[in-house]
């Protein structure tokens, strides 16, 4: 088991890309070698240990390093992007594309997250107790697939574009979303647990399940009765018919009261 | 006055006979000279090959690729091929370098020099976008360039076919290249561009283009005639009708026996038939494709007249740009990708399409066989152009990858023992047992253009030649690229050294210098009277179409920092 302390001497104006913040950069290294990783500060390439006090016990493999982060990280991205293994737990706010491109190991963030959080992730989880931004789990621009495995879990709120492009994967929102969550969802599963706005639109596979309320539902989608699921009751709609879609969206009972058209 | 001595050079120069000669080269004020004086700067080559710099006769490097990369912004994120794609930060000599398809235009630069490139010709510029293309230019550092001009469904050009008017259309085309600062002259699906107007293309080159009754053939000839008549330094460049239809070898054969009759003005083809792979398809449809190469091969082997590039495809993402708008078209609906798609008003269409090759799909490995086929089964490589059409068949940064598919049987047989039966039942590759030696390569690569676009100090060493010059990371005696094919491709992705015009750029894979080039562009004289007829017509085109005036049109010196006009004296 390695253990790695990190704590943020000062807080930052200008972002750090700290991609170099993961379990497999730091494994097997002692302090000074993690603390000569380089991060870039703007357009300067600066040195990790400039910016961070660390602390290391023990030395292991990637599977079994878990990294401690503590301060506001507001302006700190990439923090864990493409870790394949081991622990990230922070304690603070985190800036953009924090567990971007994910393979695997666990990141719990005690705090909020910036937008573009777990974009493209394969697998692995990430638990996010505060709220996130924009597009969780998304593709970044012009790639077809966004999160294709592991699983994100929100306790609190997210902004819009939720889990966009998503090819596979895990979505949990216990909080509200903001505007077209599960757009262009390809094959992922999305759970919202409160509100949502124009939920699904474009969704060519994959399942979502809106507990709470859904507003300005769009009316591209048949209805197909009702299912039950873990003792509650939704209304199935299939779609999105626009892009000749076969995806499941089930919504609350009671949450919704547009009337759509029923598949003859 | 700077001068450089190149000592124990392995030289490979087809022009001179010389294959892999150890010699010496000298370099005075980016020239190449008899002998230097004993202060030159001495560079050991230590018998590694030393060829001319490179020339990419056919590439989309500026203009239409603009609409690739805002397209593909994920393609700024791509990194295939580790050293020539991705992203690079600046350094003290080099800009930021993004992508992979669509790279920025430092990264353009950079890359074709770190493989030993300095001119490349961008394949399509329609007049009317000829000042982004240049913009596009003056951006790209290190290789020198040119544009070749698209007039194949000209309203101008197919008027004055239909009117029978050569005499105009020879001072429309010059007036065109003038306005263009183009080279030469492009016809790609000759008056398929305005058919796509319709929502229509035409199916061959006997099927009349909608509303100007002349048929593709016309627009073939007497643009060929024209070029001839203006004495041009090339000939025209010709993309066929029917691009990427299974049966279309017989339209491209077609084609190439038109220009039977068309004498050459000068000692080059009287036809540049470009990236033939996507035009050499046998079967009647997807179902029963199969390769055209071997007909094609055969034509042009007894052929003496023309010349052809490859457009070899390479297996991964690539993105499609032509001005064959219909083929666009039916690539995104049949791919259910991405479409662009773009009217050039009087002049032409376009289209952009992002796809990807893949060795599972039997049509991709039949493309991918062909363009080999072709380049192989034609006996004399004087006659092929080496291209991938990048990126139409993908990036140029893969082109080491294509050298050892040439040079080595080996190497081809690892790529398609992963294909299907079905694949390999529709091909001829296996049979062919040919290896290209580097004297063979140095033709496809270098040689072959600097005759076929009529520009003597390039493509050679000889002396009064520019001093463009690459140094491969090989000793061309201790390597046997039929076997040790991935120590090859090595070589070709990074050179040793490579100078333009006797300036260092790269050193050791790393860019050292990045100067301007220049850019060619051709002034063809036509007589006063001639011109000022035609002037007449294109006023009237201009007051009752375009979109633009024509004083806006033309391309502007400001827009060439460093231009190259290339005069030539019309037959009136």
């Amino acid at each position: 088991m390695q253990r790695v302390n990190l704590s943020l001497k000062e807080k930052n104006k200008i972002p750090l890309e700290a991609e170099t913040l993961t379990p497999d950069a730091f494994a097997g290294k002692t302090e000074e070698e993690i603390k000569a990783l380089s991060v870039w500060y703007g357009n300067e390439k600066r040195l990790l240990g400039d910016f961070f006090k660390v602390e290391v016990q023990g030395c292991a493999k990637p599977e079994e390093t878990k990294i401690l982060i503590k301060g506001d990280l507001s302006r700190v991205k990439r923090i864990g992007q493409g870790m394949t293994a081991g622990e990230i737990e922070i304690y603070g706010n985190v800036d953009m594309h924090c567990g971007s491109n994910m393979e695997g190991g666990k990141i719990t963030i005690n705090g909020d997250a910036d937008s573009w959080l777990g974009c493209e992730m394969k697998g692995g989880e990430i638990l996010l107790k505060g709220n996130a931004g924009y597009y969780v789990g998304s593709g970044y621009r012009g790639e077809a697939c966004g999160m294709k495995g592991g699983k994100i879990t929100i306790n609190g709120n997210t902004k819009d574009y939720l889990g966009e492009h998503m090819c596979g994967g895990e979505i949990l929102v216990k909080g509200d979303t903001g505007l077209l969550p599960a757009i262009s969802n390809n094959g992922g599963t999305i759970i919202i647990e409160g509100s949502a706005t124009m939920p699904a639109s474009e969704m060519k596979k994959g399942t979502v399940i809106i507990k709470g309320k859904v507003s300005d539902f769009l009316p591209s989608f048949f209805e197909e009765g009702c299912e039950e699921l873990e003792g509650l009751v939704y209304r199935k709609f299939t779609g999105d018919v626009n892009v000749g879609g076969k995806g499941v969206l089930l919504i609350s009972e009671g949450s919704l009261k547009t009337e759509a058209k029923k598949k003859k | 006055m700077s001068e450089i001595l190149i000592k124990n050079a392995s030289v490979c120069d087809p022009f001179q006979g010389i294959d892999c000669e150890k010699m010496d080269l000298c370099i005075r004020n980016g020239k190449i000279v008899e002998s230097v004086s004993s202060k030159a700067k001495v560079i050991d080559a230590k018998g590694r090959l030393t060829l001319a710099g490179g020339f990419d006769g056919h590439t989309h490097s500026a203009g239409k690729i603009n609409v690739g990369r805002f397209m593909n912004p994920n393609d700024a994120r791509r990194n295939p091929v580790p050293g020539l794609s991705g992203k690079v930060a600046r350094t003290e000599k080099t800009r930021a370098q993004v992508g992979y398809n669509t790279p920025n235009t430092y990264a353009i630069g950079y890359r074709y020099a770190k493989l030993g490139y300095t001119t490349i010709c961008e394949a399509a510029m329609p007049p009317l976008s000829a000042r982004h293309t240049h913009e596009e230019f003056k951006e790209i550092p290190i290789l020198d360039k040119m544009g070749l001009t698209l007039l194949g469904s000209n309203w101008q050009v197919m008027e004055y076919i239909r009117d029978k008017e050569p005499e105009k259309l020879a001072a429309y085309v010059a007036w065109a290249l003038k306005a263009s600062r183009g080279y030469g002259i492009k016809i790609v699906n000759p008056g398929g561009g305005e058919a796509w107007g319709w929502g229509r293309n035409v199916s061959g080159l006997y099927d009349p283009v909608p509303n100007f009754e002349v048929t593709p053939a016309e627009i073939l000839i007497e643009l060929g005639k024209a070029n001839e008549k203006l004495n041009l330094p090339h000939s025209v460049h010709v993309h066929c009708n029917n691009l990427g239809h299974p049966g279309n070898y017989e339209t491209t054969l077609e084609t190439m026996k038109l220009f039977e009759k068309i004498k050459p003005s000068q000692e080059r083809q009287s036809l540049h038939v470009t990236h033939v792979q996507f035009n050499a398809y046998a079967g009647t449809s997807w179902r029963d494709f199969e390769t055209g190469a071997p007909m094609v091969s055969d034509y042009i082997n007894q052929a003496k007249h023309l010349t052809f590039d490859m457009g070899q495809l390479i297996f991964g993402p690539a993105v499609t740009m032509t001005a064959d708008g219909p083929v666009e078209y039916a690539n995104s609906r049949m791919l259910h990708e991405k479409w662009s798609n773009q009217d050039v008003e009087l002049e032409d269409a376009s289209g952009v399409v992002p796809l990807s090759y893949s060795p599972k799909s039997f049509v991709n490995a039949v493309q991918w066989a062909i363009g080999l086929e072709l380049a192989l089964l034609v006996k004399d490589p004087w006659k092929v152009m080496f291209t991938t059409d990048s990126p139409n068949g993908g990036s140029f940064v893969n082109y080491p990858e294509v050298v050892t598919y040439l040079m080595s049987a080996k190497k081809r047989e690892e790529v398609y023992s992963g294909f299907s039966e079905l694949a390999l039942g529709k091909m001829v590759l296996p049979e062919i047992d040919r290896e290209l030696s580097f004297s063979e390569l140095a033709v496809m690569t270098r040689a072959i253009q600097s005759k076929m676009y009529g520009r003597p100090e390039k493509g050679k060493l000889t002396i009064g030649a520019d001093a463009d010059i690459a140094i491969y990371e090989l000793v061309p005696e201790k390597i046997d690229p039929s076997v040790e094919h991935e120590k090859v491709k090595q070589a070709f992705s990074a050179t040793a050294y490579t100078f333009k015009d006797g300036k260092l750029v790269v050193k050791e894979g790393n860019i050292e210098a990045s100067p301007m080039g220049k850019t060619y562009w051709v002034n063809a004289d036509v007589p006063e009277r001639v011109d000022s007829a035609m002037q007449k017509d294109l006023e009237l085109k201009f007051k009752k179409y375009y979109t633009v005036s024509k004083s806006n049109y033309m391309v502007e010196d400001e827009y060439l920092p460093n231009p190259v006009e290339i005069t030539t004296k019309g037959d009136f």
